[in-house]
């Protein structure tokens, strides 16, 4: 007979979230000109973030080139409580998702179909801090999270008309999650959890670029599933001095599924100053569908998490338009729906999705035939009512998303 | 160009500058619809006292349920809300004269610590009982008073000392505006506009925590200060006299408490060979055979039962209930549940359940019915009770009845720690709302603790 309340307790980490930031990794910050254009790049072939958007068109480009591009990126959310009236903001720092991407080629000889490309990108990434003591601390109290993806890859020109291309995918990424606890000691302290740790992952990009005629070309491209392991993992359990064995800190492991993306990509010149490019996103978000978290020591109170997200396969739609105002400017303008895959009841925190429009402009310039200047901003005004059914946390979520980017190219 | 270019950076840093603004979102109007705030009483137990931790102190009385409604009153017009508080330096005090339960270590018989519920002093606070506040402080909005029954709501001199011990309640003696008044003419003196009444859980829990062998069950029918209907219809009817509108709780089935459900009925561990010496002690005489079948692993604890023939003992049964206040040590080191039977005062058989919870279900049928007829309100925490039961979850935090770790109970396993008296009042508010078409806020819960850990 033992009334030892520590070996009793059974508070479940109920609300540890989701790892990655759902259309957020299609926000596409992959390049400045398709940025200014919605994100649409799977038929329209620019420059080199064609790596990215589609292999295929890598061995379009006529010419060399590097680039290097950064988009600072502020998201805002402020929460209403349906039940208590409770309102609350993040106070998220600035992100900088980055890209480089490199290809080369001989221009002339056998070898002049083929090229190489290198991208460097950073395919998702978000930080969202909520204000402190807000009503949703015990789900979230912060996330931070940045990826890295390498990805080298061959493009071959077929014919004149048709080029195929291939890339492999290495994907690494850091993570930090924090979430208050339920449990408060004499001075009014409640505990914490935070779990940190890093990812790796690979996964392939292939693409197909078809252009019939020179008014005209359209692109198909794969990007596969990657599954981001977390091996290293270190959760820290910050608890009153008589729970310290209840939720002992220690190494963890997860993974988390990143969804596969097929686009249809069209591009059309309308006249020789327009160009119109449509990309659709079919989001494999299906496999997205429980979060798992694996503690080394579990205990009566500390077991692994494992939270349904139930995510849904999903399109995006991407239009955008390029205009050259004179030889050495261009203006770009696009309007994209991407549709949440986070269904009714699984809304969280860390990340409010809502079937978003977004609004994008850019400019590009030439500095001369070697040197072009892009830059792009995006703007996202969304809002979600929901009623998490795990946390049971009701209300609407309302975000502003801004990213402001600049790339540089040189082309030799 | 040059000035296009101009241009274009102006409006990008301008609409950079309000992305980076903070998304407004429009909070609902509260209003009070056809409920006034302006005067609000509260009449009740221990519960609506802010009683906690098997005490009445200040910090418990400040998230006392009342207390947190009136929070939210005040966004609708609510005004003052004056409870009898505790000085905030008193330790509090009970109703043995103990101080509150604090949890912490202790080292039982055996020699083992482990964290359990510990006195946070070796006595209560009688001083803060002895005195009167009520010229200092009265008149009082919360009319909750530790111990009251329905039908001691409505008794004159429930707080005069003069009465003798016992014969009086020293939590009422302490606020009572004089040595005749009762709890209900104390709330009169508020000349309310609006009330709340949760009375009656102490009708049948005082009998209950006795383990049936102290006190009685207020007949659900009876006169006025006698019967659970005539008190509840006397309170309401001069609670509503002058036009006030209310809400009344009706009565949670009180055997799902962490008082009744912590200690396990088969919580008695043996190894085999302490399983033989039992059966050898207890066996049949006539036949030579053991009475109960003791074995390794766990047991049902031996109690005391009057109505078994000669013995006056038998092993509990499952779905009986071993009560909080069983002192542990005398079963871990005095053989008390195996070679002495757990007395009856800390046993709730299946016999006094059934009792208990019959006259639940009719003091619940009063209510509702009182409610009907009266136009009130009617929280029905015997349902919520049931869901928290299951387990609850509020922003995240997921609440259940079980002692301590279950989140929503104090220390003392009946009464209910800070987040609970929120969760309490959330179920208040949202019957007031749905019943008088108003639009008051919930309480934020998690502004509200659970149990303390050293």
């Amino acid at each position: 007979m033992n009334l030892n309340i520590t070996k009793l307790i059974p508070f479940a980490i109920l609300s540890l979230p989701i790892l990655l930031h759902a259309q957020g990794f299609q926000v596409n910050l992959q390049g400045q000109a398709q940025q200014a254009m919605a994100g649409a790049g799977t038929g329209f072939i620019l420059d080199g973030s064609a790596v990215f958007f589609n292999p295929g068109g890598v061995s379009f480009l006529t010419e060399n080139s590097i680039s290097a591009g950064a988009t600072a990126t502020i998201g805002n959310t402020t929460f209403l409580d349906a039940d208590n009236n409770s309102l609350a903001h993040t106070v998220s720092p600035v992100s900088t998702p980055f890209t480089a991407y490199a290809v080369y080629g001989a221009k002339d000889g056998p070898l002049k179909k083929l090229k190489f490309g290198m991208g460097v990108y950073t395919p998702f990434g978000s930080v969202v801090t909520w204000q402190p003591g807000w009503t949703g601390r015990f789900a979230l109290t912060s996330m931070k999270l940045l990826s890295i993806f390498y990805q080298p890859t061959l493009s071959y020109k077929i014919c004149d008309k048709l080029g195929v291309g291939a890339g492999l995918v290495i994907g690494t990424g850091n993570l930090e999650l924090k979430q208050d606890l339920p449990v408060v000691d004499a001075n009014g302290n409640y505990g914490t959890a935070d779990l940190k740790g890093s990812a790796t992952g690979y996964g392939y990009n292939l693409g197909l670029f078809y252009r019939p005629c020179s008014k005209f070309s359209v692109g198909l491209d794969y990007r596969s599933q990657i599954n981001m392991s977390v091996s290293d993992g270190s959760a820290i359990f910050t608890v009153p001095s008589a729970l310290t064995s209840n939720f002992p800190s220690g190494p963890f492991s997860s993974s988390v599924s990143l969804p596969s993306v097929i686009t249809l990509g069209l591009a059309d010149s309308i006249c020789s100053r327009l160009v119109l490019a449509l990309d659709v996103n079919y989001i494999g978000w299906n496999c997205y569908d429980t979060l798992k978290f694996n503690y080394k020591t579990t205990t009566s109170t500390l077991q692994d998490t494992r939270l349904p997200r139930d995510y849904k396969n999903t399109f995006a739609f991407r239009l955008g338009a390029q205009y050259h105002l004179t030889d050495k400017v261009v203006a770009r303008a696009g309007i994209s729906v991407e549709l949440t895959p986070v269904p009714d009841g699984f809304v969280t925190p860390e990340l409010p999705d809502a079937n978003r429009v977004n609004y994008t402009i850019g400019l590009g310039y030439k500095f001369c035939s070697r040197l072009l200047v892009d830059a792009s901003y995006t703007f996202e005004d969304f809002s979600r009512t929901d009623k998490n059914t795990a946390l049971v946390l009701n209300g609407t979520y309302k975000t502003y998303l801004s990213a402001a980017g600049l790339s540089l190219t040189y082309k030799f | 160009m040059k000035s296009k270019f101009h241009k274009i950076f102006i409006l990008s840093a301008g609409i950079i500058a309000f992305a980076s603004c903070k998304p407004k979102l429009t909070l609902p109007t509260a209003s009070k619809g056809r409920m006034d705030p302006s005067r609000y009483v509260a009449v009740g137990n221990s519960i609506t006292s802010g009683f906690a931790d098997g005490a009445l102190y200040y910090n418990g009385q400040l998230v006392s349920y009342p207390n947190l409604l009136a929070g939210q009153f005040r966004l609708i017009g609510g005004v003052n809300f004056n409870q009898p508080l505790m000085p905030s330096s008193s330790v509090g005090v009970g109703s043995t004269g103990n101080a509150p339960f604090i949890l912490g270590n202790s080292t039982d018989c055996l020699g083992v610590t482990s964290l359990g519920p510990i006195p946070a002093a070796a006595s209560g606070d009688l001083s803060a009982l002895a005195t009167n506040i009520f010229a200092s402080q009265g008149p009082f909005n919360n009319m909750g008073v530790p111990g009251a029954k329905a039908i001691t709501v409505l008794a004159p001199g429930y707080g005069n000392p003069a009465n003798g011990t016992g014969f009086y309640n020293p939590f009422f003696a302490r606020m009572a505006s004089a040595s005749t008044a009762s709890i209900l003419s104390d709330a009169l003196l508020i000349n309310p506009t609006f009330f709340t009444l949760f009375i009656g859980n102490n009708d049948v829990l005082v009998y209950a925590m006795n383990g049936g062998a102290a006190d009685s069950i207020t007949p659900p029918t009876g006169m006025a200060g006698v019967g659970f209907d005539g008190s509840i219809n006397a309170i309401v009817n001069a609670l509503t006299a002058n036009g006030a509108k209310g809400v009344i709780g009706n009565i949670p089935d009180i055997t799902a408490l962490p008082f009744f459900t912590t200690i396990p009925w088969n919580g008695l561990t043996l190894r085999q060979g302490q399983a033989d010496t039992l059966n050898s002690v207890w066996q049949d005489f006539s036949t030579g055979k053991p009475l109960y079948n003791f074995h390794a692993d766990s047991n049902a604890f031996l109690i005391a039962d009057p109505t078994v023939p000669f013995l006056g003992q038998r092993q509990i049964k499952k779905g009986e209930f071993i009560l909080l206040n069983t002192p542990l040590d005398s079963i871990k080191c005095y053989k008390m549940g195996t070679l002495k039977p757990i007395p009856n005062l800390h046993v709730l058989d299946s016999a006094e359940i059934a009792k208990v919870k019959t006259a639940i279900i009719a003091y619940n049928n009063i209510i509702k019915s009182v409610a009907l007829a009266k136009g009130l309100a009617l929280v029905d925490v015997n349902a919520f009770m049931n869901k928290t039961n299951k387990g609850i979850v509020y922003n995240g935090i997921a609440m259940n009845t079980k002692f301590v770790t279950g989140g929503a109970f104090s220390l003392d396993g009946i009464h209910l720690n800070p987040i609970g008296n929120a969760m309490l009042a959330n179920e208040f508010i949202k019957s007031i709302n749905a019943t008088f078409g108003s639009t008051i806020p919930q309480v934020d819960a998690t502004k509200y603790r659970g149990a303390v850990f050293p």
